[in-house]
């Protein structure tokens, strides 16, 4: 599935009047979202870029360079947990809670609570959206932090939690929210919180207040250029409509970068002065 | 007198001719042009007619005649000489007075030449007449010599009658102002009164439009500022559902027009009559049942409030008899029909009778009264069918916004259908359901009042439909977020019905083995229809070799199926398992033979007894099979069918048997 996106940014004083605009637009009331985010990074480190190339030298000097491959990139994936109000926990919350671990459990014809989210690196291409592929798995069973630290393997990094209001305007996903986080913790934390703090005991990342504004239309035919076209028509549509709004605008690409950075081991300095260049 | 006298000879001759005695074309056409204007036409004169005429002295006028008497007694004749002297003196005449006007023409011609030749651009030789430019500007007069100015005539001193006439003439223009003045003041006021009154108009008409605009607004109503901003036109009402099919949603907008004296005149589109759709049933084309909504009152003196809720009612009922309408063209095989614009569904048979009953949906207009005379019996039928169809339009308006809100897929080249809504499906499925549940529990019920009768123990329990049983729970304990609780009320009516009935086995002890009847309905996939399925306890299927389920489409086939279960259940079970060593089973039918315990040893009597249910009867039937011992009590049957016996099943085949 690929995500076509435009951001925009909405300040704090102007969040209520937006909020209403918005849900003239949609014809709808908005809808009250919630999510606790875990971001993992892969435990392998990366290679080096361009390593590939050098890789496996051949003493055959007629055979022709097969295609050249750029190393395929490791990615920070996260866990997305839907999460209601009340759900958050009365007090800060213990650091570590070794007896209880978090469950995506869910009955039969619920909602699942948990997925996994993985994003890419924004296409290169301009079309005057960004487009990115995606995928989501839901967790319908089981321990998600178990399961993320032994697919890969993972490594817990941080978590966080976003809350906004979603409206749907035709295939056009609008989704206005703010990313918060609980202050001073992160360090310490080796595991998701198994119960969130209380909310009101998070912050706010940007301490502004500022919203963030995100149109999304997802497709899923992406290589089918006619349906890419009318998502991307649809969604600049909308762009034209919200004009004097809020102004949504292409993000800088390299801003959604997910992609582990390669850091050069330390090795001494003799050593790689002997590889010949 | 003698002057006269002396003119008696005197004859009148004309002019006289010209030398040439012939007339020339064109004198002749004078001179007949000449008689037409003097005597008519040219047919009555003849020579003797203008001798009469001449005589008569007729046509000639006085002056004339004095003229002719007085100039012929002056001068004779005058001589060549004067009449000569007097053309040339009129021909000087002439000339001077051309003379005249020609110099008097250029002098100003030249004036004013020499005037604008101070003008540089119209500086021209050419403009100034001929003698003026040989005589003068040859002759060294510049151009722009000549200048005009305006006097001042302060220290004029004028005449004192000049003075006076002046003065009169100032005067006289002052009255002619004043009065002017007056008479424009007049007309001033006049219309400054026209304008105040115009204006009050004006604001008495907006006030009036704006408090009913208000008043609109306060009963709800969302007003809107219409786009092109007509002058009499500022404002329009939305009343149409927020959901509406699309066609429906673009009608239910109508601007508020302002009429003469400010009052909101209706629009075209909400002046249409309103209209309603109405259910009839008919049973062997009789209209037994009408629904039917109140009618209000003359529409002209509704309130606007009024006429706009009119409006949006008439607007839910058409788009609900147009949703059905639609549906239809799926539903021929369930036997709805449209005919005439008339939408004509099978009704259920409750209570087993044999008429046919069709409900008819039709739109009609709102104030169209229900004709008198009609048999009104059935009347809560058709208006309970009506409000059912209602909710289920206004159930699906607001499941069409809770999946509008939901996550879209993501786009893909298909489009995505959309179903119509189910409305005819859901009333065809309530119908069907409860009519096939009906009869069948009614059936049970039967059979375990005879099997009870019959001291059987059966216990039945029976459930019309399962949701609703436990609907309350349901709602309680809901996790469905977004939808209000109505609407998860009615979404349990767009689910299939599932009827469920428990029948234990018959049995002399109180053992449990129960069969369970299950029934579905759904117009639709995969059933399309109602299906019963029935479930038996595995100990009865391994005894007597059936299948554990079987499904089945229609009541009586499952009728026939349970008596024939319970028959082999009496028989094969209760009776062999009563008289376990003496009974033979020969066929596999309702007979078992028991061998009765002879008297004496060696006669062995055995009897055939055949259990048979059927239709809520329970016949027993006792039949020798020893054609020697006579056949004085051959065949003996015993029968329940559900009143209070005192003698029971056991009790019966054991006196037979003994």
């Amino acid at each position: 599935m690929h995500e076509l996106l435009l951001y925009g940014q909405v300040p704090a004083g102007r969040h209520d009047q937006v909020l209403k605009i918005l849900a003239g637009v949609a014809a709808m009331q908005p809808h009250r979202i919630v999510e606790r985010r875990i971001i993992y990074k892969p435990q392998r480190e990366p290679e080096e870029p361009g390593s590939n190339l050098r890789r496996g030298g051949t003493q055959a000097v007629a055979v022709k360079q097969t295609k050249q491959t750029a190393a395929p990139a490791l990615h920070y994936t996260k866990l997305v947990q839907r999460l209601s109000e009340e759900e958050f926990g009365i007090d800060a919350g213990l650091p570590h809670e070794n007896t209880k671990s978090l469950s995506a459990d869910v009955h039969d014809g619920q909602e699942p609570v948990w997925s996994m989210l993985f994003e890419d690196v924004p296409d290169t291409g301009d079309r005057g959206v960004s487009i990115r592929f995606t995928n989501t798995t839901d967790l319908l069973s089981g321990d998600p932090h178990a399961f993320m630290m032994a697919s890969g393997p993972n490594s817990f990094v941080t978590e966080y939690y976003v809350e906004g209001h979603r409206y749907v305007h035709g295939n056009v996903v609008i989704y206005l929210h703010r990313v918060l986080h609980e202050p001073g913790v992160r360090n310490l934390q080796e595991a998701p919180k198994v119960t969130p703090p209380s909310f009101s005991s998070l912050e706010l990342l940007d301490p502004s207040g500022a919203y963030i504004f995100e149109a999304k239309v997802r497709v899923n035919e992406f290589n089918n250029s006619t349906v890419l076209e009318s998502g991307v028509s649809e969604l600049k549509k909308f762009q034209k409509e919200m004009k004097g709004c809020v102004e949504l605008a292409l993000p800088d690409r390299l801003s959604l970068d997910t992609r582990v950075k390669y850091k050069p081991p330390h090795a001494p300095a003799a050593n790689t002065q002997a590889r010949p260049r | 007198m003698a002057g006269t006298e002396s003119l008696r000879d005197v004859t009148l001759r004309p002019w006289p001719a010209p030398k040439k005695e012939e007339l020339s074309q064109e004198d002749l056409f004078l001179q007949i042009q000449q008689l037409t204007t003097e005597r008519g036409h040219l047919r009555d004169i003849t020579e003797k007619s203008l001798h009469e005429d001449i005589a008569a002295g007729k046509d000639v006028p006085d002056e004339a005649k004095e003229d002719v008497e007085s100039g012929a007694k002056e001068k004779d004749a005058p001589t060549k000489q004067e009449m000569l002297e007097k053309v040339f003196n009129a021909q000087r005449e002439m000339y001077g007075h051309l003379e005249w006007a020609k110099f008097a023409a250029e002098n100003a011609l030249d004036l004013i030449s020499l005037v604008l030749s101070q003008d540089p651009n119209k500086r021209s030789a050419a403009s100034f007449s001929h003698t003026f430019r040989e005589m003068g500007l040859s002759q060294g007069i510049p151009f722009g010599s000549f200048g005009i100015s305006r006097e001042n005539h302060e220290f004029h001193v004028r005449k004192p009658d000049e003075i006076l006439r002046l003065q009169e003439q100032e005067d006289r223009q002052v009255v002619a102002a004043k009065g002017s003045r007056m008479e424009s003041l007049d007309s001033a006021v006049d219309e400054i009164l026209k304008a105040a009154k115009k204006l009050e108009k004006e604001v008495r008409r907006e006030t009036k439009y704006w408090k009913e605009i208000v008043s609109v607004s306060d009963k709800g109503w969302p007003i809107q500022r219409l786009r092109q901003n007509a002058r009499h036109v500022p404002f329009g009402v939305r009343y149409g559902l927020p959901e509406a099919s699309d066609h429906f949603k673009a009608r239910g907008f109508a601007p508020l027009n302002m009429d003469k004296d400010g009052s909101i005149i209706l629009d075209p589109a909400l002046r249409l009559k309103p209209k309603t759709f109405r259910v009839r049933i008919s049973e062997n084309g009789r209209i037994i049942g009408t629904s039917q909504l109140p009618i209000e009152a003359e529409c002209k003196e509704l309130p606007i409030e009024k006429s706009i809720q009119l409006a949006r009612d008439s607007l839910l009922e058409e788009e609900l008899y147009h949703e059905m309408s639609l549906e239809t063209r799926q539903l021929l095989a369930y036997g709805v029909e449209f005919r005439d614009s008339v939408i004509h569904v099978d009704a259920p048979r409750m209570g087993g009778t044999s008429h046919s009953r069709k409900l008819l949906i039709d739109c009609i207009p709102r104030d169209d009264s229900v004709p008198g005379g009609q048999e009104r019996s059935h009347d809560w039928l058709a208006q309970n069918v009506a409000e059912a169809l209602r909710l289920l339009l206004a159930h699906e308006h607001s499941m069409r916004l809770y999946r509008r809100s939901q996550l879209p897929p993501p786009l893909t080249g298909r489009a995505r259908e959309k179903p119509p809504p189910p409305l005819l499906r859901t009333l065809l499925a309530v119908f069907r359901h409860l009519e096939g549940v009906g009869s069948l529990h009614v059936y049970l019920e039967t059979v375990a009042r005879t099997l009870n009768s019959a001291g059987l123990d059966v216990t039945l329990t029976t459930t019309l439909e399962t949701s609703w049983a436990k609907l309350t729970e349901s709602l309680k304990e809901s996790s469905k977020k977004g939808l209000s609780a109505t609407d998860q009320l009615l979404d349990v009516f767009m689910k299939p019905f599932d009827g469920r009935a428990t029948l234990t086995l018959p049995s002399w002890s109180g053992q449990s083995e129960s069969m369970t009847i299950a029934t579905r309905t759904i117009v639709g996939q995969p059933t399309f229809g109602t299906e019963h399925k029935l479930t038996m306890p595995s100990s009865l299927t391994s005894d007597l070799g059936l299948f554990q389920e079987l499904k089945f489409s229609v009541v009586e086939e499952v009728k026939s199926y349970i008596d024939w279960i319970l028959t082999l259940q009496i028989a094969h079970r209760l009776v062999k398992s009563e008289y376990s060593s003496r009974v033979v089973i020969k066929t596999h039918g309702q007979r078992v033979t028991i061998v009765s315990r002879g008297t004496k040893k060696g006669s062995t009597a055995s009897k055939d007894i055949s259990v048979e249910v059927q239709h809520g009867e329970l016949k027993v039937t006792a039949t020798a099979v020893n054609p020697q011992e006579g056949a004085e009590d051959s065949e003996r049957v015993h029968t329940w069918n559900g009143q209070k016996e005192a003698i029971s099943l056991k009790e019966v085949v054991k006196s037979w048997v003994e």
